[in-house]
């Protein structure tokens, strides 16, 4: 895979995270700025380092479940390794517009 | 950046075990109430269906949905797993079986309720033994460990102050201190291990519920340090019969309220979130009643007039404090237990429902305001010894408490 098909399926993996929402928040997990880094470990395998709103979040479990099952339903991807950290923590500014407008801001 | 993974969500069956059978006692609860009003508008609380409908609603409902809420919040509040959750079932078991004995025996013969009485005990002593154990496991204790392990200590002493009180009416031991030990097993009881509960837990949920940020967490240790003094002061004073440390202990659980009023305002004001929702506003507005609850009750200790108002006051803290964070509260937990249960295997692959979705969010202020309604005519009722009143009020509440137990099952069909 070259440089360029890189970075096309790292947009299609931000672009198909969105389908992985907040029940809370009725927003998706990147416009809520969860998502702190997407890469590429191998040709068919994504490392997502995301982080919650808050450390013991209840659905923390769910969440991160999500990333993994929306990412293992693309076909360009066989395998996927999710880190969640607290540092840096979640602040509203990694909020995107959509985000932000999603909770009448 | 720290990696951090967990496993720790805890089998929606333990929570919803005590959920469901709170949702029972609190109905039979509210018709107990609403069928012996004539002795409660007379204000001969101790009869024995009085004091197995009181039971019922503060151990049946109140206790058993804290226990069942603490299954589920501990191990996410706390990022531990639940110590034993074969144990949980088994501490299920005894508890409930030990409040619906105890209930019973209170109602047909009262003097028969020490084994039942037993039994519920060791059941809520199982409980006190799995949190311990899991609250141990928890990798850095913070200021919501001390809130919550503060309020089980409580609930430990409140169990001690009733096994001494059992003990006492069959053998006539300490009998001298029997008033003192009532009132310390009520204070305790509810001030002690619900109040502390409910502190420390809205310390985790309020910036869930409004997204807050950026909020400061110090004054915690302040509002926790003044109740804490408060209800020692106040314990203190029923042993030593002194006015001036009743006095001064309500006022040190005002101090201690209104400042956690002005703690979960700041956390409010800092919210991202912009519009709140109903169940949670309902939380807030209980707050708001317990600091009147708490002016009124600093009141009546600076008057010498606590002996008359002790009875309505107790009943407005139970219901309009107490009860209420529990509705408010639960009304958001329940659709979030089965959603877990639901859509956690799902999300990402299918569109899943959002938690608001999941509940009647329309019913919610009807409903509240059904409840409020009801309590404040019961205590009109009461206050002015009119029967209608009561009967009306109380009516209310039994059709809100259906309607509430009515939104939470139908949420298992979602």
């Amino acid at each position: 895979m070259n440089l360029q098909e890189q970075v096309e399926l790292v947009e299609k993996i931000r672009t198909n995270l969105k389908k992985v929402i907040d029940p809370e928040l009725n927003i998706n997990i990147v416009d809520l700025g969860l998502i702190y880094d997407i890469s590429l470990l191998e040709d068919r395998v994504a490392a997502i380092t995301m982080t919650l709103t808050t450390p013991g979040c209840p659905l923390h479990d769910s969440i991160v479940g999500g990333v993994k099952y929306c990412l293992l339903e693309m076909e360009e991807i066989d395998d996927v390794d999710v880190q969640v950290v607290w540092e840096p923590a979640w602040s509203p500014e990694k909020m995107t517009e959509a985000g932000l407008r999603a909770i009448g801001r | 950046m720290i990696p951090q993974n967990l496993g720790s969500e805890t089998n929606i069956k333990l929570p919803f075990s005590f959920i469901l059978f709170s949702i029972i006692a609190m109905i039979l609860s509210q018709t107990l109430f609403l069928v012996n009003g004539e002795s409660l508008i007379n204000g001969i609380y101790r009869i024995p269906a009085i004091w197995s409908a009181a039971h019922l609603f503060i151990l049946g409902w109140a206790l058993m949905i804290a226990m069942g809420s603490m299954y589920q919040l501990v191990p996410v509040a706390f990022l531990t797993p639940i110590w034993s959750e074969k144990f949980g079932f088994i501490q299920f078991g005894v508890t409930a079986i030990g409040i619906v004995w105890f209930a019973g025996a209170l109602y047909i013969s009262p003097e028969s309720a020490l084994i039942p009485g037993v039994v519920m005990l060791a059941g809520i002593l199982l409980f006190i033994v799995q949190m311990g154990m899991t609250l141990r496991k928890q990798a850095k204790p913070n200021i919501l460990t001390i809130f919550v392990g503060s309020a089980l200590l409580c609930l430990f002493i409140t169990i001690a102050f009733g096994i001494t009180l059992v003990i006492s009416m069959n053998t006539g031991f300490a009998g001298s201190y029997y008033t003192s030990i009532f009132k310390s097993h009520i204070l305790i009881g509810t001030a002690g291990w619900f109040t502390l509960l409910i502190f420390g837990f809205s310390y985790k949920m309020a910036p869930m519920f409004s997204l807050s940020h950026g909020y400061p967490m110090n004054l915690a240790k302040y509002v926790f340090g003044m109740y804490a003094a408060g209800l020692i002061m106040v314990v203190l004073s029923f042993f030593l019969d002194h006015s001036i440390m009743l006095t001064g202990g309500f006022l040190l659980l005002l101090i201690g309220f209104s400042l956690f009023l002005y703690h979960i305002s700041i956390i409010v004001k800092k919210r991202i979130k912009k519009k709140l929702d109903r169940p949670f506003s309902f939380a807030l507005l209980a707050i708001i009643f317990g600091e009147i609850i708490h002016l009124l009750a600093f009141i009546a200790a600076v008057t010498n007039t606590l002996n008359v108002f002790v009875g309505p006051l107790m009943a407005a803290y139970l219901f309009l404090w107490i009860a209420f964070s529990i509705i408010g509260y639960l009304y958001k937990i329940v659709p979030f237990l089965w959603w877990t249960h639901k859509y956690s295997q799902i999300i990402g692959k299918k569109d899943v429902p959002a938690l608001k979705d999941m509940i009647n969010e329309k019913l919610a202020l009807p409903l509240f305001i059904i409840f409020i309604l009801g309590v404040g005519i019961v205590s009109g009722g009461l206050v002015l010894g009119l029967a209608v009143l009561f009967y009306i009020g109380q009516s209310l509440i039994l059709l809100a408490s259906i309607i509430f137990g009515g939104a939470i099952l139908a949420v298992m069909k979602k």
